[in-house]
């Protein structure tokens, strides 16, 4: 199944979402791992979408689509 | 009445000689350039109109000129002044001195300009451009569109050729963060006369694939100063306004806005400052990329382990509180305890008491009730012992009947009375048919015992 494309807006306020219930302690300890693994995520897109042009990002997007 | 005929030259003689009395000196005047022509000596011929604002006719009309001396120093002044190129067109204020030559006639030599009026012009129509935009409810709506917090793909409208376009290209590509930036140039002509309907050509290719596109540029070279009011136009300032993508201009100029630097999403001064924008953009969300990097991996350990110290938290106030519930539990249990010892005192005490009253009742009720029930026993132990005496008596009398009765039927009786038995063989005979003629039979007596034989039955 495709991913959604996630806007860098979008991806900001995930983050900093999930970084704020870390911080404040709202998750509990299930939750926490796979939030985590989230934030890694989106932070590892938004720094690849930064540094490739827009054709290479749709390549990368393409081939982890196709691992998937 | 004398009849004064003249020569043409005469009159021609008198009448500059009247207009130079009438305007001895030179004078300011209001008009607007209708045609512009420079000959190869440097020499500038203008035709200048005045037209009536309603009904838009040209109500005066005058030849001019500006010799090349001046023409060069006029023009540099009022263009530098302005921004504006010295062209037909524009309404200007000029110092002029009034001649007549025998040959061309009334002409205005043009010696001064005064470049502060038609500055204020150009703000009328400026003005009235905005005005028309603002009432047609379109002057805000390319501000109103979010800037992308991030633009990657940019549409670049620009001319090939402009200094500006590569320098912003430079930068763009050199950028110390590396990001990656994509771009596109589409054409246009960034002066003359050309400049809007070109540039509206440009905007329009884009709109074509605008989905492909963050932003939309609109660049020109540094230091071109001049022909900014080409920008100040009405179709293209609508044309920017209602673009679909966020646009942002750089014109390269210091002075005042152009229009659509007005209506654009974002307006900066040069092609360079357009790239530092776009770059810092970026780079502004790659630092707060790399700050969410710093974040999680500072919070990650210490998340687990107050979560850690949560569930060990949990195991000391569990403890606490079994503690401090038994205690409660074992208090209150003490109390009671206590409590139920002093009401069941309490309890004996009253039931003691009632029982006490109890007794003293039937102390005292006993001896009434054993005198009663001795009174009822004595009363019936008599009326039996009567009964009995009358049932012995009656029975006395019954025995003595029967004594007298068994008395009078003893066999002994009855046949010293005189009565007999017969038996035949040792039977008792009762009947007459139980005997025959013949038979030997044995009578009784109270006396003795007879044998006799039966001889006629």
């Amino acid at each position: 199944m495709a991913k959604k494309k996630l806007s860098y807006k979008e991806a900001v306020l995930e983050i900093e979402e999930i970084l704020d219930q870390i911080e404040n302690n709202k998750l509990d300890i299930d939750e926490l791992s796979i939030k985590v693994k989230r934030v890694s995520i989106l932070i590892k897109e938004c720094k690849t979408k930064l540094h490739t042009t827009q054709k290479e990002v749709e390549d990368i997007l393409n081939t982890m689509n196709n691992e998937e | 009445m004398t009849e004064q005929t003249l020569t043409l030259s005469q009159l021609s003689s008198e009448v500059h000689s009247a207009i130079s009395n009438a305007f001895p000196r030179m004078v300011w005047l209001v008009a607007e350039i209708s045609e512009l022509n420079v000959n190869r000596n440097g020499h500038c011929y203008l035709e200048l109109v005045e037209i009536d604002e309603e009904t838009q006719r040209v109500i005066a009309r005058s030849r001019a000129t500006i010799w090349s001396y001046s023409f060069l120093m006029i023009k540099s002044y009022f263009e530098t002044s302005t921004g504006q190129r010295f062209k037909q067109g524009i309404k200007v204020m000029v110092e002029v001195s009034i001649e007549f030559h025998q040959l061309y006639g009334l002409s205005l030599n043009i010696k001064n300009i005064n470049p502060t009026y038609t500055l204020g012009d150009m703000a009328v129509k400026r003005k009235a451009i905005i005005e028309k935009l603002k009432s047609n409810g379109v002057y805000s709506m390319n501000k109103e569109l979010e800037l992308p917090l991030v633009a990657q793909r940019i549409a670049i409208i620009s001319s090939p050729t402009a200094a500006g376009l590569q320098d912003f290209m430079q930068q763009l590509q050199h950028n110390p963060a590396k990001i990656a930036f994509h771009t596109e140039l589409f054409e246009a002509i960034m002066q003359g006369e050309q400049t809007a309907p070109s540039v509206i050509a440009a905007l329009e290719a884009v709109a074509e694939f605008y989905e492909d596109y963050d932003l939309v540029v609109i660049i020109r070279g540094g230091g071109a100063q001049l022909d900014l009011a080409s920008f100040d136009d009405y179709e293209l300032a609508n044309n920017v306004a209602q673009f679909p993508l966020p646009v942002i201009t750089g014109i390269g100029h210091d002075k005042d806005e152009t229009i659509i630097d007005l209506v654009a999403c974002h307006s900066l001064k040069t092609p360079t400052a357009v790239a530092e924008f776009l770059i810092s953009g970026a780079t502004q969300l790659y630092q707060l990329i790399k700050e969410f990097e710093y974040r999680l991996q500072e919070i990650t350990p210490f998340a687990l382990e107050q979560q850690e110290n949560y569930f060990a938290q949990i195991g000391r106030r569990l403890n606490q509180a079994v503690h401090h519930y038994v205690d409660k539990e074992e208090f209150k249990f003490e109390t009671r305890k206590n409590q139920a010892i002093k009401y069941s005192e309490q309890f004996l005490i009253r039931q003691s008491n009632k029982l006490g009253k109890g007794f003293q009742k039937i102390i005292t009720g006993i001896p009434l009730r054993l005198e009663g029930e001795m009174h009822h026993f004595h009363y019936v132990s008599q009326t039996i012992k009567l009964r009995v005496e009358q049932v012995l008596h009656a029975q006395q009398a019954k025995l003595d009947a029967y004594e007298l009765c068994k008395h009078m039927n003893d066999p002994k009786q009855i046949l010293m009375r005189g009565y007999s038995v017969l038996y035949k063989d040792g039977k008792l005979i009762k009947s007459s048919k139980q005997l025959q003629d013949g038979d030997e039979i044995e009578t009784h007596l109270a006396n003795g015992k007879v044998k006799s034989v039966v001889t006629k039955k």
